[in-house]
């Protein structure tokens, strides 16, 4: 951030700080969209904070640390797939499960991580696919508990009991208030994981490894923490995903899966959380309301990605932080525009 | 070997790239608060035998001991944190987007916190810790003159200024012994006057030991009280600069093939 105070008072008129009312402007906005948004927009917006549980910890793989995993999706189908069957299996709650898929999550992606790092950029790429396609036949063939392509389904709707009183969100409505505080929280502990000295030291790694070690960063250790916390948010989302759709399947390793949540985090603007959040809504929202034209959906939507490839290269993001800039009334010097 | 135990004692490194042996048997010490030279012309196996040292590189034999802990098989982050030995990159390089004083608190950060998990912390502790590693950075861009330039991204000052400040970065651990890859290529006679300032200032302010790979001799001359001269892998001879750059032997090796 530059120190705006150390220059001096510009005689030009400024603009006014509006950067607090708009902020407060979009809160409102989030909390009371589904009062005047159509049911199907609202469930355009549940799949698109879903997402974005996911997009953190790939973003924080891409965008932090500098390493591209396509595993997001195996560790958000396994929080699917564990929350699940605790619920069919244990009856227990939503709150219950997901912390379970988170737990689970994370405990699987020790193992994997600890050899899967020890490769580089692409072989570290082809490596992960490798566990999406594994976690896929596992899904698919392990019947007993798996019941195999027909997956499991009937997962109540997320509740939330607290001595005797008990909520369930069983509208669109509802459901959007759970995903989007779960939304918030997801996307309040990864600002505070990026932003603590730890958030730095990735930052290093992705800049320079080798400087980073030479400075007595234990740069292996944090891959691996920030792939074992990656998958901590895919987790999450795959729980929450699994209680929304009520269904978990091998469909949920598919490609498709993958794709969303790397085109989040590219087309949104890796090592940016606001970037990231808007990619989220607009890309998930974009993939849903292209829906009006089934047969041409998937073309349209290649369409807008290369559109999106060769107009905005660095996502969204330096666009979104330019913008703020102006809503914050720091106007450029003349010329510089 | 003088008496006490040296900060760096190092005896038989080698290492082959398959059939060329870049370092061959080389035995050296540094001893507390000295400024050791290293000198050899290119190809003579300095930057190899600074990457054994350091653990960047494997070597095939040898054994590195500081202050007497044999850490020949420590990685080069180990060396870092545990060792505080700290060494720099003959090519300069710098956290290239961040800015002069964020490149200082990544360089100090480690040995402020222990581990790896205390720096995910997010209490009034850390938060502290990191004011007080971002007051020493200031100080340390005080020191090696870059205040006015403290709040730019690393990679749009010149290639002078960058080695400044990975200079700064490496004091910012209270290190042992710094080990500098050619600190004055490719920047201009002002600055060379600085970092030299700033080395010595270093050596006796702070206590640091340094050994120094550097082409310009005079540089050489000003700082170092002893010299090693490496050739083809091997230790030439060893004096003061002035004696080591009268030897027949050195002139051979500089002029010759």
């Amino acid at each position: 951030m530059t120190d705006s105070s150390s220059i001096p008072a510009d005689t030009r008129p400024q603009t006014r700080d509006l950067r607090t009312p708009v902020s407060i402007l979009l809160f409102l906005l989030a909390l009371c969209s589904p009062l005047f948004l159509g049911t199907y927009a609202v469930h355009a917006l549940v799949i698109a904070m879903i997402f974005l549980l996911p997009a953190h910890g790939l973003n924080l793989l891409v965008g932090y640390t500098g390493m591209l995993s396509l595993a997001q999706a195996a560790f958000f189908g396994i929080g699917a797939y564990c929350a699940a069957l605790m619920a069919t299996h244990f009856d227990t709650s939503f709150p219950v499960n997901l912390l379970a898929a988170v737990v689970l999550a994370m405990a699987v992606a020790v193992p994997l991580g600890i050899p899967a790092l020890q490769l580089r950029a692409t072989s570290f790429v082809m490596c992960t696919l490798g566990f999406v396609i594994i976690t896929q036949a596992i899904a698919k063939n392990w019947i007993s508990v798996t019941r195999g392509d027909m997956g499991l389904s009937g997962l109540p709707k997320p509740t939330f009991s607290l001595g005797g009183l008990s909520w369930t969100a069983s509208t669109a409505q509802q459901s959007y208030y759970v995903a989007l505080g779960l939304a918030a929280l997801a996307t309040f502990v990864f600002w505070l994981i990026v932003r603590s000295p730890a958030g730095r030291n990735l930052i290093a790694i992705r800049e320079n490894e080798t400087l980073a070690e030479s400075l007595g960063v234990p740069t292996w250790r944090y891959r691996l923490a920030a792939f074992v916390l990656a998958a901590g948010f895919a987790g999450a989302g795959g729980a929450l995903y699994a209680h929304y759709i009520s269904v978990a399947s091998p469909l949920m390793f598919q490609t498709l899966y993958t794709t969303t949540m790397l085109i989040i985090v590219l087309g949104g603007g890796s090592g940016s959380i606001s970037g990231v959040v808007i990619g989220s809504i607009l890309f998930v929202a974009l993939s849903e309301g292209l829906r009006i034209a089934p047969e041409l959906r998937m073309i349209a939507y290649g369409a807008c990605l290369l559109l999106l490839v060769f107009r905005f290269p660095q996502g969204f993001a330096p666009y979104l932080s330019k913008l703020w800039d102006r809503i914050g009334g720091q106007t450029r010097k003349e010329g510089s525009a | 070997m003088s008496g006490g135990v040296s900060v760096l004692d190092i005896k038989g490194m080698s290492k082959s790239y398959g059939a060329v042996k870049a370092v061959d048997d080389v035995d050296l010490h540094i001893d507390h608060g000295e400024i050791l030279g290293l000198i050899g012309p290119n190809g003579s196996g300095k930057s190899t035998f600074f990457d054994c040292t350091t653990g960047l590189a494997r070597p095939d034999g040898g054994k590195v001991s500081l202050e007497g802990q044999d850490i020949s098989d420590w990685s080069l982050n180990r060396i870092a944190r545990e060792g505080r030995m700290l060494r720099s990159f003959q090519k300069t390089v710098v956290f290239k987007k961040l800015n002069v004083e964020e490149n200082l608190v990544i360089a100090g950060q480690m040995f402020t916190f222990g581990g790896v998990l205390s720096t995910f912390g997010i209490g009034r502790g850390t938060r502290a810790k990191v004011k007080g590693l971002r007051e020493h950075a200031r100080e340390l861009i005080s020191l090696v003159g870059l205040d006015q330039v403290a709040h730019m991204p690393a990679g749009n000052l010149s290639g002078g200024q960058q080695k400044l400040i990975q200079f700064a970065s490496m004091l910012m651990p209270d290190p042992r012994l710094i080990m500098l890859d050619e600190p004055m290529a490719g920047i201009n006679p002002k600055l060379i006057e600085r970092v030299v300032e700033t080395i010595q200032y270093a050596n006796q302010k702070m206590g640091v030991s340094f050994l120094i790979i550097e082409h310009n001799i005079d540089v050489v001359t000003s700082l170092c009280s002893r010299t090693i001269v490496l050739d083809r892998g091997r230790k030439l001879c060893e004096g003061t600069p002035a004696q080591v750059i009268a030897n027949d032997q050195v002139r051979e090796a500089y002029l010759g093939g």
